[in-house]
């Protein structure tokens, strides 16, 4: 079963979040699916990018949930600090 | 479609440092969010129901944007994010008819000038004020100044742009700097913001912040935060805020009172409000009053009841949710925004897993990275990192917090 969540999550990954995020310049591999929970971690723009926690929440999350309703939850494994180059950084108002 | 948990509109600056404790409050309080933000998300196309992009500067055109997305998927709630979207949600949750604050109160809140005016004719002691016009001559207002006196930005925040001048030379080389600062800035201000700025009377004394929730025009007090290293200037760069505070009760009652009454004069009701105090034996004057929470990563220093977030109690607050608690945990706790040391280049920061090992620390998160500009105050837009803390009194963590930062070494080049 895990088997086969995983390769349903990464022709997921390929055919639409990938071609996504990368107009930022990110990238999300897969780490593991366990217990119906998918572990991501994120690179290029989408680490350390300041809008990396709604990119997947609101729209990986949401998609991959929608596609594949066995998916309870989405998680993210990424050390965001160490990102190099994120897309959008934070700063004071 | 209505949600019966409730949905929110959350307004996310691309630039918050919020989004993750917004989003990770909404997520354990089971709230549907529609995400909103002034540039736009990748996932936009493929989640239109979740991602939105709004013009925060235009708060007409994003209330009816709005207006029509919620009359097929309603909104029950909007939260603004940081100082760039309070006006525009007060304009959204106006337009749908939402309990918010009002758009006037929210607007007087965001323009220091006009918050200045607003609280001195109710009385709320404020320091002596006046408004500067960029295009005048710097050296004649020069000669029109009672020194030592404090020039800022209209519509910054977090000490940016913020100059003290101790004579005419002074004031007109802050004038000049401060001008630079606006014409600079990315974010789309009023045009007010970048064609004025405040000058005001310097107090000499400490500062604290105060953080509150408005309920129905009552204003809870979440905390008061010591600011212990002292503020006077030339720039006002925030290092540390512990909090329960050291003052003495009738002090801290002193601080709420008058903050109660800004927030009165102004006119705001509902949601979080971040104010700053400065206090001297003339008692508290009112420097600023946002209607927003505390800004960067400062959030974390706060729990309330069984260990809710400060996000999860203004969501749950927008959404009339009854609220656990409203009191903060029994332990001291506190936060330190590190201290840019110079201008350059981050190389490296060396020390973070040491300084994380101190005995109270709770956690050092480094915001920027090796590669980035490090540009201190005025000019700095950017935290270099924070330290948290907590400990069984203000003091100890207090301790802890300096004992971190020692620890850190940042390579600027």
């Amino acid at each position: 079963m895990s088997e086969d969540l995983k390769t349903r999550v990464q022709e997921l990954i390929d055919s639409m979040i990938n071609p996504a995020v990368a107009g930022h310049g990110g990238f999300v591999e897969l780490v593991d699916v366990q217990d119906n929970r998918v572990y991501l971690q994120m690179g290029g723009g989408c680490q350390g990018c300041g809008a990396a926690d709604v990119t997947l929440k609101q729209g990986i999350e949401r998609l991959i949930k929608e596609e594949i309703p066995e998916v309870a939850e989405v998680l993210d494994a990424t050390d965001h600090s160490a990102g190099t180059n994120p897309y959008y950084t934070a700063g004071k108002a | 479609m209505p949600s019966s948990a409730g949905r929110l509109l959350l307004l996310l600056p691309t630039t918050t440092y919020r989004t993750e404790a917004f989003v990770e409050a909404a997520t354990r309080l089971g709230v549907e969010l529609v995400c909103a933000s002034e540039r736009p998300s990748t996932f936009e196309a493929l989640a239109p129901d979740s991602l939105l992009t709004l013009d925060f500067a235009d708060p007409g055109a994003s209330a009816e944007t709005i207006a029509q997305f919620a009359a097929r998927r309603s909104i029950d709630a909007v939260v603004p994010v940081d100082d760039l979207t309070t006006v525009v949600a007060a304009a959204i949750s106006q337009r749908l008819g939402l309990k918010a604050n009002s758009l006037p109160a929210v607007a007087t809140a965001r323009d220091k000038h006009a918050m200045r005016r607003c609280l001195a004719e109710a009385g709320v002691r404020v320091p002596r004020f006046g408004l500067l016009r960029l295009a005048d001559d710097p050296a004649v207002l020069a000669r029109q100044i009672d020194y030592p006196c404090v020039l800022k930005p209209l519509a910054l925040s977090a000490s940016r742009g913020v100059i003290r001048a101790s004579d005419a030379q002074e004031f007109v080389a802050a004038f000049h700097r401060i001008a630079a600062i606006l014409e600079s800035v990315e974010a789309r201000l009023p045009d007010e913001a970048r064609r004025a700025l405040l000058v005001e009377e310097f107090i000499p004394g400490g500062e604290v912040a105060l953080e509150g929730l408005l309920i129905g025009g009552t204003l809870h007090v979440l905390a008061i935060f010591d600011k212990p290293d002292p503020l006077d200037g030339p720039f006002f760069e925030e290092t540390i805020y512990v909090t329960p505070s050291r003052l003495p009760q009738a002090v801290q009652a002193r601080i709420a009172a008058v903050s109660r009454d800004a927030c009165a004069a102004l006119g705001l009701t509902e949601g979080p409000i971040h104010a700053e105090l400065r206090l001297n034996e003339r008692g508290p004057f009112v420097l600023e009053v946002a209607a927003r929470s505390i800004g960067g990563l400062c959030s974390r220093t706060l729990t309330f009841g069984t260990g809710l977030t400060l996000e999860e109690l203004i969501l749950s607050h927008a959404l009339g949710r009854p609220l656990e608690s409203l009191e903060r945990e029994r332990r001291a706790a506190g936060v330190m925004m590190i201290p840019i040391p110079r201008a350059g280049r981050l190389v490296s920061v060396r020390g973070a897993d040491d300084a994380a090992a101190v005995d109270g620390v709770d956690d050092v998160a480094i915001t920027m990275h090796p590669g980035q500009e490090v540009v201190p105050l005025p000019e700095g837009w950017q935290y270099l990192g924070f330290i948290f803390a907590r400990a069984e009194t203000p003091a100890a963590v207090e301790h802890a917090l300096r004992q971190a930062h020692a620890r850190l070494h940042f390579a600027i080049e």
